[in-house]
């Protein structure tokens, strides 16, 4: 079983030898159980790491930060960060380095396996809590987490509370690391792309008033965007200033810069975004699902996401995040590939 | 003025109101509150936090200040400039969390002043607030004692119920909600003394209720002064995914933007559109120098708090948060306000 002590240890000497710069983990949230992404840079520090079914935050993220943080120092300390990751955010480290955004000297991987189980849906917890607050969720040894709260601890089957993408899950134990705690225990979802079954089994103009009503509620404040680690790009389409303006850029060359996209939240507008981003994560998207935890309105993103998976798995027999080695998706084609006229 | 309507006349005096549109918080299909239109029956009480707070309707996210066109005739061009304003329909917000309102009565002084802004005056005079005292708090995160505000405070409303479990104490406190009750006054009648002290008991029990707090908000206030090259912004920010969740949300940010939104090149034709902003945001602050004044995620945070419980301090004698704790539940990384101003109390002293 995953243990935190395995990876207190290491981030621990690691530090005291200086061997990372600071060590991206989990702590605990303000509220006393959810965990939130800490930064500890001091040994003694490292006792605030947790891991619990409440990790749900894919770090990666905080690698692009990291990267641009360093493009601006002058004399960057070069040195890795350390990172804890899941099955899943390992998959994100893979895509970074296939797409040589960052290099593999830059990270040290501390890697943990969600064995049985995985992340919590803060959502289906709390419905199913009922109004009862938790202070602590665990794994139990059989397929089960353990809550605790104010009235007693209550025992839920892991399949009932798990976040949607950790039921399609293939490979919940990271597939790159430095070092490892927990099994490698295999799982192989039923359905690995159950959760899209209903929306393909619309019919056009249903999936339009149905992607209408949820993109209608966007209000584009881009947490979808600034939470994925695959939003990279220096310039945005979306942004009211997309391009990178120096001190020579000349007024007609601003002037002159299409504008892709209004500001004003409109359908039209709205499905621009979210077709643009689904489309820049064709092949590249490793569904760890924090675009759909990360908005507020709640809207369904993973499947459009994880629609996109699908057809690069069936037309191209391709699986994001496994293998540092094999080109980008979108950057290479092979002779098998089904389109003809490429030929 | 005081009065007493039974719960299950609730639906009558919404009917009542048929010249007006209806909005009330609603719960959606993911199980949040939003607000939306109602009908006369969809009034649900034990609504918790709306993920968007009522600004949406007083300070639409898009506004058109005005429409242009081109035109042409032979060689003879002619630009079309027609200004625009809300429609004209009046408006009764039902359910209106007092933190919210209080949010109203900040942005009211924000759009007046100096500049009167026609766009949301219109809105905010044609709009009744119909608040709700609350009895429990309606998020883990609520906080409104510590911004002086409390659980049943009246600035910004119009009419402020207290649930007496089979009725409300209807309390009107300006003219627009003296209108809203007079439309069917035959349901209200006057409370009995035994009504006043029960109002006074769930107050009492409403503060009680509160779990989160600022301390001493107004030296938090003074102390950020000394904190503005504190290296605290760096690391509280580290965690920041630089979205617009806590202003978009926050139901007293008010900053925007204005844009031509052009609709047809050839003709001209298009729109002017106020749409919202945020600090949050880098591209805010970009100047067309490509100077970029605020580069840092810290230096967001920053602003976004110093704006909140210092810049405006300075200039209305207020705090701009309401501690309604939306920026807290709904922050994907918990940054956490109260968390990160203690810091600065801490820091101070």
């Amino acid at each position: 079983m995953a243990k935190i002590e395995d990876l207190k240890e290491e981030a621990k000497k690691l530090l005291r030898e200086g061997k990372v710069k600071y060590i991206i983990g989990y702590g605990v949230g303000s509220n006393g159980w959810m965990a939130n992404p800490v930064f500890v840079k001091k040994p003694e520090d490292v006792d605030a790491l947790v891991w619990d079914p409440t990790c749900v935050h894919n770090l990666t993220r905080f690698l692009v930060d990291e990267k641009r943080r360093k493009g601006k120092e002058k004399q960057p300390d070069t040195r890795p960060v350390g990172i804890i990751v899941k099955g899943c955010d390992s998959r994100a480290i893979v895509v970074l380095l296939q797409e040589k955004f960052i290099d593999r000297k830059d990270v040290y991987i501390l890697g943990v396996s969600c064995e049985k189980a995985g992340v919590v849906d803060e959502k289906k917890l709390a419905k199913k809590l009922a109004g009862k607050k938790p202070s602590q969720i665990e794994l139990g040894d059989k397929d089960q987490f353990i809550i605790s709260t104010a009235e007693g601890k209550t025992e839920v089957p892991v399949a009932e509370i798990l976040a949607e993408r950790c039921l399609e899950c293939k490979a919940n134990f990271p597939v790159i690391f430095d070092l490892m705690s927990g099994d490698k225990t295999k799982r192989t979802p039923e359905k690995p792309f159950g959760s899209i079954e209903q929306t393909e089994a619309l019919s056009p103009e249903e999936r339009w008033n149905f992607w209408k009503t949820e993109l209608d509620k966007c209000i584009r404040c881009y947490a979808c965007r600034s939470v994925c680690p695959m939003c990279y790009c220096d310039e945005c389409v979306v942004d009211s200033i997309n391009m990178a303006v120096a001190a020579d850029t000349t007024a007609e060359e601003k002037s002159e810069k299409i504008k892709w996209i209004q500001r004003s939240p409109e359908s039209s507008e709205n499905f621009v975004y979210h077709m643009v981003r689904a489309i820049h994560l064709g092949g590249r998207c490793i569904d760890c699902g924090e675009c759909e935890r990360a908005c507020p309105l709640d809207i369904p993103l993973r499947f459009l996401n994880k629609k996109l998976e699908k057809e690069a798995k069936e037309l191209f027999g391709y699986e994001v995040g496994f293998d540092v080695s094999q080109p980008a998706l979108i950057s290479c084609f092979k002779d098998s590939d089904p389109e003809d006229f490429i030929r | 003025m005081e009065k007493i309507l039974l719960k299950k006349a609730l639906p009558q005096w919404v009917k009542a109101l048929a010249s007006y549109t209806v909005y009330s918080p609603k719960k959606d299909k993911e199980e949040s509150w939003n607000y939306a239109e109602i009908d006369h029956e969809d009034f649900d009480p034990n609504f918790l936090n709306t993920t968007l707070p009522p600004k949406k309707i007083l300070f639409p996210q898009k506004e058109i200040f005005l429409e242009f066109s081109k035109t042409a005739e032979g060689s003879q061009e002619t630009l079309e400039v027609k200004e625009v304003l809300p429609e004209k329909k009046a408006a009764v917000i039902f359910g209106v969390r007092p933190c919210d309102a209080r949010a109203a009565w900040l942005l009211d002084k924000v759009f007046s002043g100096e500049f009167t802004d026609p766009y949301y005056w219109i809105r905010r005079n044609q709009t009744t607030l119909v608040g709700l005292a609350c009895d429990a708090p309606p998020s883990e995160n609520c906080f409104c004692l510590s911004v002086e505000g409390s659980p049943f405070s009246e600035e910004g409303l119009d009419v402020l119920l207290t649930d007496l479990g089979d009725r409300y104490l209807v309390k009107s406190l300006t003219e627009k909600g003296e209108k809203l009750i007079q439309a069917a006054k035959h349901h209200f009648h006057d409370p009995k003394p035994e009504d006043r002290k029960k109002v006074k008991a769930i107050q009492a029990e409403s503060v009680k209720k509160i779990k989160r707090q600022l301390k001493d908000a107004r030296a938090v206030s003074s102390k950020l002064k000394g904190s503005f090259e504190s290296p605290l912004w760096d690391e509280e920010s580290m965690s920041c995914i630089r979205c617009g969740i806590c202003t978009y949300l926050c139901p007293s940010c008010h900053c925007f933007d204005i844009n031509d939104e052009v609709e047809s090149a050839s003709p001209l034709k298009g729109n002017r559109v106020r749409t919202w902003d945020t600090c949050q945001f880098p591209d805010f602050t970009m100047h067309s120098s490509g100077h970029n004044p605020r580069p840092e995620k810290a230096s967001r945070l920053r602003q976004r708090l110093f704006h909140k419980f210092q810049y405006f301090v300075e200039t209305y004698g207020q705090f701009q948060c309401v501690g309604c704790g939306r920026c807290i539940s709904l922050c994907p990384v918990g940054i956490d306000i109260i968390k990160v101003l203690d810091k600065v109390n801490k820091h101070g002293s």
